[in-house]
């Protein structure tokens, strides 16, 4: 039935694997942001967070030779970044679009300088290991089962903390004081809620999350690392968070369907069908815009997005 | 937990008569030489105040004599830059207002502090120091009885925005005692409400009063204090300048009680020789004309610059509980020739919702025409409409027997319509900018202001200037922003700002929102002899008083329609609230 030979099943598989592969990048760092935005802090330097998680997790990876190692310090790369997005826009208040805007070139910027200064010319790839585990039984489903149940542990993570996101939102004392001083900081702290430390908060889970989310890219999934290798990834989440309303479980839905768009588009080009290469990649990102657009007038915004909060001003 | 059931005040401690606890002698909370500065302004000067268990305590003061910002002192808002605070008998500083709830001091401020995405129970957790799970379920049982004693019929489960401002109103009052406060603080709680939720509001800090909690009621209306009161603090220019106790509020001398603090918030510009009066004192009915008191002690320079708002202030009367001065033939609104038309108007709401429904109605030259209504009933989209700021979607708005219905904001100022609305800061004024630009920003293309395109800088801060001059208003100067006004100076430069184009008819929203009593009578004393220059002013307010004081006709909205339309005299205070509660139409006449 086509040209390249490939079984259907076994392409049908590879296609989902692929889509969803793509979408844990976009769903860790999109879990963060959404805890930002509800926090308030609208953080448009997830980008660079996401740059500076992949190279300093795939240098610690490469240095010990630990996945593990590898991304933690991915992790904290983004966390020191959180820290920093906080510390202007929350203890400061500096604007919040400058601030993100400037953490993500510098992301950028600094990530390039450090990879060229230390790699050199060279271009190595990681030798460590990041097993895939496959799940007895539910990896045996036909095609559906080798997609999603023979991955590796970040993988598996990134669904896992979905729910987990949804819980802490919803039903933690956090999650209630995230929710309080993103949407009216002054009742919050009136009710004595700590503005502050919550945002604080909020900022290094969502410069956590996109430092996981670049440690993913560099050390597990593609094991090298590429200067700008995040390519515009960091806004396709806030897209997606948008998208998904602040919810953990549409994020997901949103992230899966751009993952899927997109390696369909891969798909497609694979299977020899003839359509222009530049319109297939488009794809997935009309699909934001056409979501967006959609979406823009439905989904409540936080209230207190963007605004910086100072006791006794109003 | 080991109590699952702390402080219900209201089921709980009701035990009173039999074996009453006994009481400590000395007061509550002991504020000594509290002062706070901003900036310049000394908003707190040597303030000390004692607050007593067992009392309703009123603090009395106009707009800017400190009592907001002495109580958020108490809430732990602000730190006070002198002073001391002693909670029963105990020195201590107040850091944050966790600190204060923690403290047992509770808050219930003019914005409601209510997150309103947030259900009832989230809003009562929130703030409380507890594991990371909060216990909804347990804090559900305790609220759903709270609910029931304050009289609300809703679950803990429902979000605020779902609620009535009244119903928010009692969330906080239950919200905060239920973080065991003993004092609870009320910042200017009656201005968000109708008639009847003010007489609830009041039942029910007599019957928390009852239970010992320490009442303070901020507050510049005077019949509400006075209502309630078993002390009364009066704050004049950041400094206390005179207390009533219990003896005298509760005593069989109210009414000279009445005068006395009448006196003290206005001392400067009362006589003194009305101190012992027993009849009224004079009123002189003349329009813009300067009263010279006998004794008037403010130095000649300010003079000219408050003459307008002393004269306004001196015609006032009702609010001294004496009879109305404004007289005017009760015809003028008959013998006034139509200006402005409404046929059958039709419109939505920012949400699209119908907000206006098949309304028609005639404004007559001279007359002030009254809008009463419980807020989101339609009033803020029927000024709009006849503003020109919101479009119609069916129905025809005349103008001298001209069609101008849909022909934008632009053609209806050109054509002598104002607008002043009820929110000053955002969609009334641009906070960062100066005075001088705000005044100027309606007529901005226009001569004397601009040529076309080059702006008249001169002509711009003239008008300014004159117009802080002429209105009174308190400023630094015109280059001040004007967000850094309060919210009366603000108001009286948007009123100067319209009535500068000089509008044959006049929509105001609330314009005495949150002013004090003095700019208040200004502002409606201003708009009344708008009228009776043959002007049409239309005034939607939530003060009834004021609808009844200065409207020639009151038409009261509800649920986007004109339910009434009654002559000013035909009408009164219960029949209004009824009809803007939904009551059952009477046998009033609409007008076609």
């Amino acid at each position: 039935m086509n040209g390249s030979g490939v079984p259907l099943a076994a392409f049908v598989t590879a296609m989902l694997a692929a889509g969803l592969v793509a979408a844990v990048p976009l769903v860790l760092a999109a879990l963060g942001e959404a805890v930002g935005e509800k926090s308030g802090l609208l953080n448009l330097g997830i980008e660079g967070m996401m740059l500076a998680g992949a190279f300093f997790g795939f240098l610690a990876a490469f240095q010990t030779g630990s996945a593990v190692l590898g991304v933690l310090g991915g992790i904290a790369a983004g966390a020191v970044l959180g820290l920093v997005f906080a510390a202007l826009t929350v203890s400061l208040r500096v604007d919040q679009v400058l601030v993100g805007l400037a953490i993500t070139i510098f992301g950028g910027g600094l990530t390039a300088f450090l990879y060229r200064d230390i790699f050199g010319g060279q271009n190595p790839s990681l030798n460590v290991d990041a097993p895939r585990i496959a799940i007895p039984l539910l990896s045996r489903i036909p095609v559906a089962g080798p997609a999603m149940f023979n991955q590796g542990v970040l993988f598996y993570l990134a669904f896992a903390l979905v729910p987990a996101f949804a819980f802490v939102l919803a039903r933690t004392r956090f999650g209630l004081q995230v929710r309080a001083v993103g949407e009216y900081p002054f009742a919050a702290d009136a009710a004595g809620v700590d503005v502050t430390r919550t945002r604080y908060l909020a900022a290094l889970i969502a410069g956590s999350m996109a430092g996981l989310a670049g440690a993913f890219l560099a050390v597990a999934d593609l094991k090298i690392f590429q200067v700008g290798m995040t390519v515009g990834m960091g806004f396709i989440a806030l897209a997606l968070t948008m998208v998904g309303g602040w919810n953990p479980y549409r994020i997901l839905l949103a992230s899966v369907l751009f993952g899927l768009l997109r390696s369909l588009g891969n798909g497609l080009q694979i299977l020899g069908i003839d359509v222009r290469t530049e319109f297939i990649t488009m794809l997935p990102y009309i699909g934001i815009m056409i979501a967006l657009a959609i979406l823009a007038g439905r989904t409540s915004i936080p209230a207190a997005l963007g605004i910086p909060y100072a006791r006794g001003r109003r | 937990m080991a109590n699952p059931h702390p402080p219900a005040p209201l089921s709980r401690r009701a035990g009173r008569g039999g074996n009453e606890e006994p009481i400590d002698r000395g007061p509550i909370i002991a504020m000594r030489d509290i002062s706070k500065r901003f900036g310049p302004a000394l908003a707190n000067d040597h303030i000390s105040l004692d607050l007593w268990p067992g009392e309703v305590h009123a603090v009395l003061g106009e707009n800017g004599a400190g009592k907001t910002t002495l109580m958020n002192v108490l809430a732990g808002m602000y730190q006070p830059d002198a002073g001391t605070i002693r909670i029963a008998g105990e020195e201590v500083q107040i850091a944050s207002p966790a600190d204060a709830l923690r403290r047992g001091i509770g808050t219930v401020y003019q914005h409601f502090t209510l997150v309103p995405n947030l259900s009832i129970v989230e809003n009562v957790v929130l703030g409380d120091e507890g594991g990371f799970l909060p216990d909804l379920s347990a804090a559900d049982a305790k609220l759903t009885a709270m609910l029931a004693d304050f009289g609300l019929d809703v679950s803990p489960r429902t979000e605020i925005r779902n609620l009535a401002l009244g119903q928010r109103q009692r969330v906080e009052i239950i919200k905060v005692l239920l973080r065991g406060s003993r004092v609870l603080v009320l910042d200017e709680p009656t201005s968000v409400l109708t008639p009847g939720e003010v007489t609830a509001l009041l039942d029910l800090l007599r019957h928390l009063r009852d239970q010992g909690v320490a009442v303070v009621l901020i507050t510049h209306k005077l019949g509400e204090a006075l209502a309630v009161s078993d002390r009364v603090t009066i704050l004049r220019n950041g400094r206390n300048v005179g207390e009533f106790g219990p003896d005298v509020m509760t005593g069989a001398a109210k009414e000279s009680v009445r005068d006395r603090i009448v006196e003290q918030m206005f001392g400067a510009t009362q006589p003194t020789e009305t101190r012992h009066h027993g009849a009224q004192q004079s009123i002189d009915v003349s329009p813009g004309v300067a009263i010279k008191h006998p004794g008037h002690s403010e130095p000649a320079g300010e003079e000219s610059r408050h003459s307008r708002t002393d004269a306004a202030f001196s015609r006032d009367s009702s609010f001294l509980g004496m009879t109305t001065s404004l007289r005017r033939s009760p015809s003028r609104a008959e013998s006034g020739t139509t200006l402005l038309s409404l046929r059958g108007i039709s419109t939505l709401g920012d949400r699209g919702a119908p907000a206006l429904q098949d309304l028609s109605l005639d404004l007559h030259r001279g007359e002030v025409f009254g809008i009463a209504g419980v807020d989101g009933n339609g009033q803020k989209e029927l000024g709009e409409v006849i503003a020109g700021q919101r479009a119609v979607s069916s129905g025809q708005i005349f103008l001298d027997g001209a069609e101008i219905t849909n022909r934008g904001l632009g053609t209806a100022t050109r054509l002598g319509i104002g607008y002043v609305t009820d929110d000053r800061l955002h969609e009334g004024s641009v906070a960062a900018s100066s005075v001088t630009d705000n005044v100027a920003l309606k007529a901005i293309g226009r001569q004397p202001f601009s040529n076309g395109f080059w702006l008249n800088r001169r002509a711009m801060d003239e008008e300014a200037r004159r117009l802080i001059v002429e209105f009174g208003v308190k400023t630094p100067g015109p280059e001040t922003a004007i967000g850094m006004l309060s919210g009366g100076n603000i108001q009286k430069l948007l009123l100067a700002r319209e009535l500068a184009l000089a509008p044959k008819l006049l929509v105001c929203n609330k314009p005495t929102t949150g002013l004090d009593l003095r700019t208040a009578r200004f502002v409606v004393q201003t708009l009344r002899e708008q009228a009776d220059a043959g002007k049409v002013v239309v005034l939607i307010s939530s003060e009834l008083d004021e609808l009844m004081e200065i409207s020639d006709r009151i038409g009261v909205m509800y649920n986007g329609q004109l339910v009434a339309v009654m002559p000013r005299g035909e009408t009164d205070l219960e029949t209004l609230g009824n009809l803007m509660l939904g009551g059952a139409r009477r046998a009033f006449k609409v007008p076609a």
